[in-house]
């Protein structure tokens, strides 16, 4: 509470930056869309352009850093200014990012805070420690772009195998709690084709076996979900595996219930069926099966173009135009 | 459905409004538009510009616009380019100084100058096109990438963008090395088929629509394979999302305003604009008015500048069809420029005055 009440007296007030000359900011004699600050604020502000103006870079400019950041996260010079006293003074930077750890859960959605967590962890070459704060945070905002960015980055830049090790649990953690998170699903393709070839992971056909295993099983439990579809076409056209492969499992899938599915016969494990009570047929999977027969081409073609059709008409009417033109431009190379 | 649907007007005077407020002042909770203030310069005039309201403006108000963005522009170390806003400058400072290492000029904001002064229809005879280049050259990275200050900040695809639409406005390419920036955009590509904000990174309409347009002002649009580009088509159109009509920035998420403009524009692009539902993007974004002005991101939202512009330019783009009951005139915009992101008469003003005269 005493150290609050220390913070909101403003810095003109304060008798250990008397030496300090505020500089108020420059405006035009008629400013465009001029901001009215607090008084807190332009206080702040005024006293961090007599600093920057000063060259000053002593412990106080980061009590002011943080001020200022605290009111305006986005305030790019004084997280810049920040960065170069950290480094001037030589700081100890875990303070810093534990600091940090606080502010960057607050203002997630902000470039500036992300940035300077980057330079920190730069410094400090100790990423470790990074990829629990990231699960942590995430927790908060589970599709948060800057912080799935932020872990693609530690795990890219520090490249170690260690790191690695456990993000395959995580994602698969991540994907439990929300089958819907692509934030997920495309750290997971980062993980398992993007970055490299590590231990355990050398047999690439065992590997696409297991993703393939994977994704089919989802999708049997949420048929509609997009971002699982298109992880599974990701893994094909990566891997250059024809989508006919996949027929047997998607077929099901492109066409309402049957009594098949529900007739106790053998499980196919290879090829799990829908879910019950999911709604089919899917849309995703009509397409993929269009997909299949364009690629056979022939008579089969009139078998694409029908399921076009019934995208168009029935299944997905807001694509109207996209899957009629499709259908042109399958037509098209038939002819050219 | 599309013949059915009924819109609500399109209420450009209270979008107008919203525009000519946020110029007028803003407050204090929206001190973190300082270090991007150009920027919303940019889509308040962008949005006046779309809507044809410019003309009714006073002279003497446009005049006093275009004097605070010339202010802006700062000559020093790293060349030539502009500020987002005076924050950093102290007051009894020159704007004719050089600037300083904490008070750079930035690469976004440079690009939404250049448009803003050529909504108000600047002749450009101030700008330091030598300077310019150089400010570029000094962003630019070793991967090809650019930097959104010379002396740092954030490097991805957003930053890229600007820096090819600024050479094109210039129409001189030796301000960056074109070839290692489409490198890296390359390696922005994510296997959905649209582009992450950085390498490795998740699909999202507003950097795919960075990737696409900056390929195109390079005129190197056949460097994406006929595979390549339907996987991009694809994803872009399923961004549309049912039973909103509006588009989403990512798979599975919610859908936004602005991304009806970065993906629609990014299908325009590739030629394929009319892939998009206009009726359906019409009706979503109908019902992202708010009632006292402005266009939020999603029903119920507050507005601001730049949902509100987006979702201009994305009817510019996207005019809702013939089908649709209750189009009345309010609905109809002048024909955007998809790749510079600016009213087509706009475009051809800055692409007239902007690069000057070449000897």
């Amino acid at each position: 509470m005493a150290i609050e009440e220390e913070q909101s007296i403003l810095f003109a007030e304060r008798p250990e930056w008397a030496d300090v000359t505020p500089l108020a900011q420059y405006e035009n004699i008629n400013p465009v869309a001029p901001i009215f600050y607090t008084n807190e604020y332009k206080d702040a502000a005024d006293y961090f352009r007599g600093i920057v103006n000063a060259g000053e870079m002593s412990p106080r400019v980061l009590e002011l850093t943080e001020k200022i950041i605290r009111m305006n996260p986005a305030h790019y010079s004084a997280w810049q200014y920040r960065y170069k006293t950290l480094m001037a003074l030589k700081s100890p930077l875990d303070v810093e990012l534990h600091l940090m750890d606080e502010i960057a859960v607050k203002y997630l959605k902000t470039y500036q805070v992300w940035h300077h967590r980057r330079l920190i962890v730069t410094q400090t070459r100790n990423p470790g420690p990074e990829l629990a704060f990231i699960a942590k945070s995430l927790q908060a905002d589970t599709k948060n772009y800057h912080t799935w960015s932020y872990r693609q980055w530690i795990l890219a830049y520090f490249n170690d195998d260690e790191l690695w090790d456990a993000e395959l649990p995580f994602v698969e953690e991540m994907l439990e709690n929300d089958l819907r998170n692509n934030s997920a699903w495309h750290h997971r393709f980062f993980v398992v084709f993007q970055a490299g070839v590590r231990k355990g992971d050398e047999d690439r056909d065992e590997v696409i076996r297991r993703e393939l295993g994977f994704v089919k099983q989802s999708i049997s439990v949420a048929p509609n979900n997009a971002s699982a579809w298109n992880y599974l076409r990701g893994i094909l056209d990566h891997n250059g595996t024809p989508y006919s492969d996949l027929q047997t499992f998607v077929n099901p899938y492109s066409v309402p219930h049957t009594l098949e599915e529900t007739a106790e016969g053998v499980v196919d494990l290879e090829n799990p069926l829908p879910s019950k009570e999911s709604h089919l047929p899917a849309v995703a999977a009509i397409e993929f099966m269009a997909d299949i027969y364009e690629k056979e081409g022939g008579d089969s073609l009139m078998k694409a173009t029908e399921l076009w059709k019934s995208l168009a008409n029935e299944h997905d009417t807001i694509r109207k135009k996209y899957w009629e033109y499709r259908i042109r431009e399958a037509c098209q190379k038939v002819t050219t | 459905m599309s013949e059915l649907l009924q819109l609500p007007p399109l209420t450009r005077i209270g979008h107008g409004t919203h525009g000519k407020r946020c110029l007028t002042g803003l407050p204090a909770t929206q001190v973190d538009v300082d270090p991007s203030k150009l920027a919303l310069v940019f889509y308040c005039l962008g949005t006046l510009d779309v809507l044809d309201q410019l003309d009714k403006t006073r002279i003497d108000e446009k005049e006093r616009w275009r004097e605070w963005i010339w202010d802006q522009q700062a000559s020093g170390p790293y060349g030539t380019g502009f500020k987002p806003s005076s924050y950093m400058t102290p007051e009894k400072q020159s704007t004719d100084a050089e600037y300083s290492d904490d008070n750079t000029p930035a690469i976004i904001v440079t690009y939404t100058a250049l448009l803003s002064l050529a909504i108000l229809r600047d002749d450009f005879a101030r700008l330091d096109r030598p300077g310019l280049l150089k400010f570029l050259r000094a962003c630019q990275k070793d991967d090809g990438s650019f930097s959104s200050e010379p002396l740092g900040g954030d490097s991805d695809l957003r930053m890229v963008y600007c820096a090819f639409a600024i050479s094109s406005m210039l129409d001189d390419w030796s301000g960056m090395d074109v070839d290692r920036a489409l490198e890296f955009i390359a390696s922005c590509r994510s296997y959905e088929g649209g582009y992450g904000q950085t390498p490795f990174g998740e699909a999202i309409g507003g950097t795919t629509y960075c990737a696409l347009a900056s390929i195109h002002l390079a005129g190197k649009g056949s460097s994406l394979s006929a595979a390549e580009r339907q996987k991009t088509i694809r994803w872009l159109v399923q961004n549309q999302q049912e039973p909103s009509g509006g588009f989403r920035g990512r798979t599975s998420k919610d859908p936004d305003a602005c991304y009806c403009f970065w993906c629609g524009a990014s299908l325009s692009i590739l030629g394929d604009g009319d892939l998009v539902n206009e009726s359906a993007l019409a009706s979503f974004l109908g019902s992202c008015q708010f009632k006292f002005g402005g266009i939020a991101k999603a029903p119920g939202e507050h507005p601001d500048p730049y949902h509100t512009y987006l979702s201009l330019a994305a009817l510019a783009l996207h005019p809702p069809g013939e089908g649709t009951q209750g189009t009345s005139t309010s609905w109809k915009l002048h024909p955007l420029d998809p790749l510079l992101n600016a009213k087509r008469e706009t475009a051809n003003w800055a692409r007239l005055y902007i690069p000057g005269h070449k000897s």
